[in-house]
């Protein structure tokens, strides 16, 4: 930790990709530090990004801690600091700081299956465990990963999802039926019970709006799959990254410090506060 | 170190403490408040309306100002805080006891550098309460005490004519030894009259909130509470309560810009409150404590049940600001025994 913990350091952007447009437009940032040094993070960590004369947020990192080159996110246009995040171009400097809050406990997942379940721009903070298994593959036994969009425009990391066919199971989904689409038509939730995921030694991770979460979380009950075998990555608004400014907590933890990374297991304990 | 000074003596005291900025209760618009010594020192009040956090955590502190040229990177500029060395006079033992639990908050998990920078540089010498200060004083209840030395320097208790003064850390310590002869030892008729005094102020009546060590557990199992939006319908939301606590930290961070072109400004910490709405609300519009009773609850919840959790002590001091200041009567002992009495 620097000595002054909300001085950001300078990242350059160094890559831009419109992953979808539209009202609540998603592109995916590769940052670079400027003066050569940024910090290591571990899977589903985040980062404070600053945008200087409009404020910071606080953003999943969306790349595997195997790559140390830059850093990725993905941003959903939604608020102040995001859209101008949005109107940015390669080559400006925005600020940085992190990484903040616990991890996905990968290394206790090694030798099992895994299952991810994502939806909409909740594919971003779990991308990193499932670049890193697919990186360490004969460390894992199947790799699953569910994906699902309201349509195929809305779907993010089309060839990245493509190009892991092979190493991975790749599921994909639309809420609503399109023509040309060959794959499932349905909710996320609808085609993890219609695939039926063995529980067997497996871990589940998902992320996705809320209402997704709870009805992948019942269903991957009805599986059979333990509460200790689901995990999720949840979000409250947040402003320090460092436990102390007050408004994270779930409970009486800071989503910053001892999230935003749960078991189902510990998440149903805490009161419905996210 | 326990020493007896006059009460004529205190300004010779203050005096002699070259290289501190001396800050003591004085009124200005009605508010009591710390505020640099000039002339008499008066510590004959009532406690203060705002307590003396502010020393160490400004309502508003710039962290870095930030300067863009077109074309070039942004360059930052730190201002760490250069605050003076301060002595405090006149601090309650709620105060005391509320610093404690600030300096938990900010040096917890990792040391938040402009707090620390500021409050290194904060000496307190209290004054212990020889009587409650207020009709909404609860400190007994909450674990604290009228007459508690938590997180002072210097404790000083009014003996009448003279104050009965003990240093409690070393620069407590340095703080009385500045004061050289203006001090006396104490004579076996001043510690007898202490005791008394102390024992007199701990056995006055005060409001209590019930049965301090079972509240977490009944605030837990009344989460769901109709109580909760029954006791905060009159909340207007003006944070007064936040305001004035010497413990709530809750703080926002935004961009102030000086300049648009060239860009200029500074990112910059505020107070904030969690009774306002926006405090929680995600930016998609989703707010995780959207009504007036979960923002009640939460209040109440930081104090007397994640507090304790996390630190192990309630994180309300007692000291009734938010009982008295409150333009609605919401009272904070009133709410957590009603609640507390619900849940059996």
């Amino acid at each position: 930790m620097p000595d002054n913990i909300y001085l950001p350091e300078l990242a350059r952007i160094t890559h831009i990709k419109e992953e979808i447009g539209g009202e609540r437009a998603i592109k995916t940032f590769r940052v670079e530090p400027v003066d050569g040094g940024i910090f290591e993070h571990d899977c589903g960590q985040c980062a404070m990004l600053s945008v200087f004369g409009r404020g910071e947020m606080m953003i999943s990192i969306a790349s595997s801690p195997l790559i140390r080159e830059y850093k990725q996110f993905s941003i959903m246009r939604v608020g102040r600091v995001s859209a101008t995040f949005h109107e940015l171009e390669v080559g400006d400097v925005v600020g940085i700081r992190g990484p903040y809050g616990n991890s996905f406990p990968v290394d206790d997942w090694r030798g099992k299956n895994l299952v991810f379940i994502g939806g909409g721009v909740g594919l971003a903070p779990i991308w990193p465990v499932i670049t890193t298994a697919v990186a360490q593959r004969a460390d894992f036994k199947n790799i699953t990963v569910f994906y699902g969009a309201r349509s195929p425009r809305d779907l993010m990391y089309k060839a990245e999802l493509e190009r892991l066919r092979g190493d991975a199971d790749i599921q994909l989904s639309v809420d609503k039926a399109e023509e040309g689409w060959k794959e499932y038509c349905g909710f996320v939730p609808a085609n993890v019970l219609d695939k039926k995921p063995s529980p067997n030694n497996t871990i589940a991770i998902t992320c996705g709006p809320p209402i997704m979460i709870k009805f992948v979380i019942q269903n991957l009950q009805k599986l059979g799959f333990a509460d200790e075998q689901i995990y999720t990555t949840i979000e409250n608004k947040m402003k320090c990254g460092l436990g102390k400014c007050g408004r994270c907590n779930v409970g009486k933890d800071y989503v910053c410090t001892k999230g935003p990374v749960y078991s189902w297991a510990e998440l149903k304990e805490l009161p419905e506060e996210y | 170190m326990e020493k007896i000074l006059g009460k004529t003596q205190i300004d010779g005291w203050i005096a002699a403490l070259s290289g501190y900025e001396i800050l003591a209760p004085a009124v200005e618009d009605g508010i009591w408040a710390y505020k640099p010594v000039n002339g008499e020192v008066r510590l004959d009040h009532g406690n203060t309306t705002q307590p003396p956090k502010g020393l160490s955590f400004p309502q508003r502190e710039v962290f870095f100002s930030f300067e863009q040229i077109k074309g070039e990177p942004p360059r930052l500029t730190q201002k760490l805080p250069d605050a003076p060395r301060r002595a405090v006079f006149g601090v309650r033992p709620c105060d005391g006891c509320g610093a404690v639990r600030m300096d938990k908050v900010f040096n917890d998990h990792v040391v938040d550098n402009y707090y620390q920078a500021r409050r290194s540089n904060v000496a307190y010498v209290g004054l212990a309460c020889n009587k409650p200060q207020g009709s909404n004083c609860f400190c007994l209840s909450v674990g604290g005490s009228p007459v508690s030395s938590e997180g002072m320097d210097v404790l000083m208790t009014d003996l009448g004519d003279r104050y009965f003064v003990a240093a409690l850390t070393e620069t407590g310590k340095a703080l009385m030894a500045a004061g050289g002869k203006l001090f006396s030892e104490p004579a076996a008729a001043d510690r007898k009259l202490l005791e008394q005094t102390h024992a007199e102020a701990v056995a006055h009546p005060q409001r209590a909130v019930n049965n301090l060590d079972t509240v977490p557990a009944k605030l837990k199992a009344s989460f769901n509470s109709p109580l909760w939006e029954e006791l905060a319908r009159a909340c207007i939301g003006c944070g007064v309560c936040t305001f004035l606590c010497p413990t709530c930290h809750c703080f926002d961070i935004n961009d102030e810009n000086t300049s648009a072109s060239p860009l200029k400004g500074n990112r910059v910490r505020t107070w904030d409150n969690c009774q306002f709405p926006d405090f929680t609300m995600h930016t998609s519009g989703h707010n995780p404590r959207e009504s007036l009773g979960s923002r009640l609850r939460q209040r109440v919840s930081h104090k007397f049940r994640y507090f304790p959790e996390n630190f192990g002590m309630p994180q309300c001091t007692g000291c009734g600001r938010c009982i008295t200041e409150c333009s609605v009567g919401i009272d904070i002992v009133t709410v957590v025994n009603k609640v507390t009495e619900h849940a059996g």
